[in-house]
């Protein structure tokens, strides 16, 4: 698509993401204990952990919404704070939204095509909104056409169904074209068959296997949090699993188990109140004999 | 408590009673022959004055207010919607600078909407006299400030998700507004101008105050004539302009969400 094409990636000389020791809190709360971990292209890496484990703290860490109080976060090898917001970090960084956090009143099209505006100059931002150029209007469409939307480009975004605005949200990531994708509870709100569904979409978005479109690429990585066992071991290469703002573990999706995941949210609900530090990555079998 | 709420309640119904009974019932002041007046105001409606040559005169009046409210609307969303989107803050980053624009615009917007539209016409009358720019002006400076208020608290309370979602992508504070605010507060915007546009018709009537032509100076002349056919005539010309606007606002309105 750019550059890039003219010569082979220096693949695996830099990790996309490199983060050592970041850390984040809030008044009162540890939202992120440090953390350290490096993420290379191709990866399809699951944060899991329940409510308030700091899943989502990291997912803003890595988005650049969110500065981390200590440690450092490399993208590609370059300081996440140093990257100029817009063109730099936007072609680095994209995140796939829930869908009802596309804006309602405005064609699909527009919502497909905000992914572009961290690239495209102010006037064309605003030409754009009035009259769409062709070229943009294909790249819209082949998006669209790949997530099965063919002929919803002039459809009002709040017309259609769920999946539908869900989906619109993943085409926005794929005009982005971002070497790090990631995804907040992408599944949360749908039903268990267009979950999968949904996953084998987002999993295609990182893989260059079957599929000749522009938006596949060897060199991009997804990083996406959510809750069920079998959707992160079917789907995933890789799990985090995250506790009380601690890491718990990191590991290859081949070597954690659904009782390990189980586990994670089982701890949680019987033993620790909310938001309460224990200190320690023990995972006991018995909920009641580690409360000090 | 709610003896207490009791005693309140007793409280306000003795003050109205006291302010109505006060008001100076049977005095030199009271019109004695009123009803026979109301009832003559009353059949004067069937039916109206529809002599051809009144109702050109009530067409054109009505021409008149009609123009003087377009153009007073007209250039208070022209002066309005600038400076509300400066007052929402929503396309400036943060900074002493953007801070001082925001507060002025804000200073601005209160400034002009304080004062009324009649006030205003007062002033205008005095530097241009009874022209057409004294009605305008009279209309946009303070419906500037009303609208201008209106589009900033609309642009900055629209759902945050989205625009959060849009810088994720990449886009900077005028393009989250041009891409997120503005579309979602624009049905809105529209419904609550052409409400004020409503408003704006009323207003220019009432101009007649300072002796600025139009429906209201018509009803004025009428009145003092006490030609209640005409007045009916007129009144009836007002209402339906009002509902014309009504009509056109509701399409606009229906159009804009489908």
């Amino acid at each position: 698509m750019n550059k890039d094409d003219n010569h082979v990636p220096p693949l695996h000389v830099l990790p996309l993401i490199e983060a050592r020791g970041i850390a984040k809190s809030y008044p009162g709360t540890v939202a992120l204990a440090p953390v350290s971990f490096s993420i290379e292209a191709g990866e399809r890496v699951a944060i899991a952990g329940p409510s308030g484990s700091g899943k989502t703290t990291l997912l803003e860490l890595l988005a650049g919404t969110v500065r981390p109080d200590q440690g450092e976060l490399l993208l590609d090898g370059r300081d996440l704070g140093r990257l100029k917001p817009g063109r730099e970090l936007s072609s680095l960084v994209g995140m796939i939204n829930q869908g009802y956090d596309l804006v309602p009143h405005l064609p699909a099209i527009h919502n497909v095509l905000a992914g572009r505006l961290g690239h495209w100059s102010l006037l064309r931002s605003m030409i754009s909104m009035v009259r769409v150029r062709p070229r943009d209007r294909r790249l819209a469409e082949a998006a669209l056409e790949e997530l099965g939307m063919a002929g919803k480009l002039y459809e009002r975004t709040s017309h259609l169904s769920g999946g539908e605005q869900q989906r619109v949200a993943v085409a926005r990531v794929m005009v982005q074209s971002p070497k790090i994708i990631l995804a907040d509870e992408p599944v949360s709100s749908l039903d268990p068959a267009r979950a999968e569904d949904m996953l084998d979409l987002m999993t295609g978005l990182i893989d260059d296997s079957g599929t000749d479109g522009p938006v596949h690429a060897p060199d991009k990585a997804l990083i996406a949090t959510l809750h069920s066992p079998n959707l992160i071991l079917n789907f995933f290469t890789r799990v985090i699993a995250l506790r009380n703002g601690e890491l718990q573990f990191d590991r290859p999706a081949g070597m954690v188990s659904v009782d390990d995941l189980d586990d994670l949210y089982l701890l949680e609900g019987n033993q620790w109140p909310e938001g309460w530090d224990h200190g320690g990555p023990d995972r006991g079998p018995d909920p009641g004999e580690a409360v000090a | 408590m709610p003896d207490h709420r009791r005693l309140l309640t007793l409280l306000m119904v003795a003050a109205v009673i006291w302010s109505v009974a006060s008001a100076g019932w049977g005095g030199p002041v009271f019109h004695t022959g009123g009803a026979a007046v109301l009832g003559e105001i009353a059949s004067a409606l069937f039916p109206p004055e529809l002599s051809p040559s009144f109702l050109g005169l009530a067409l054109a009046a009505t021409w008149q207010t009609l123009v003087f409210a377009v153009a007073g609307i007209t250039l208070a969303i022209v002066l309005g919607l600038p400076l509300g989107v400066i007052a929402s803050g929503a396309v400036f980053g943060p900074g002493r600078s953007s801070a001082a624009a925001i507060a002025a615009a804000r200073f601005f917007l209160a400034a002009v909407r304080s004062i009324h539209e009649l006030v205003w016409a007062v002033l205008f009358v005095a530097a241009f006299g009874l022209s057409s720019l004294t009605a305008i002006l009279a209309l946009t400076l303070p419906y500037a400030g009303i609208l201008g208020r209106i589009y900033a608290d609309l642009l900055n309370s629209v759902p945050q998700e989205p625009l959060q979602a849009l810088r994720v992508s990449g886009a900077s504070p005028f393009r989250v507004f041009l891409y997120g605010r503005l579309p979602m507060a624009l049905p809105d915007a529209v419904g609550y101008t052409f409400y004020r546009f409503e408003c704006a018709i009323r207003s220019a009537a009432i101009m007649s105050f300072v002796g600025i032509r139009g429906l209201g100076f018509e009803i004025q002349l009428s009145l003092n004539d006490l030609l209640f056919g005409q007045v009916w005539t007129l009144i009836l010309f007002l209402l339906a302009l009002v509902l014309v606007v009504d009509r056109w606002s509701s399409k606009v309105r229906r159009s804009m969400m489908s």
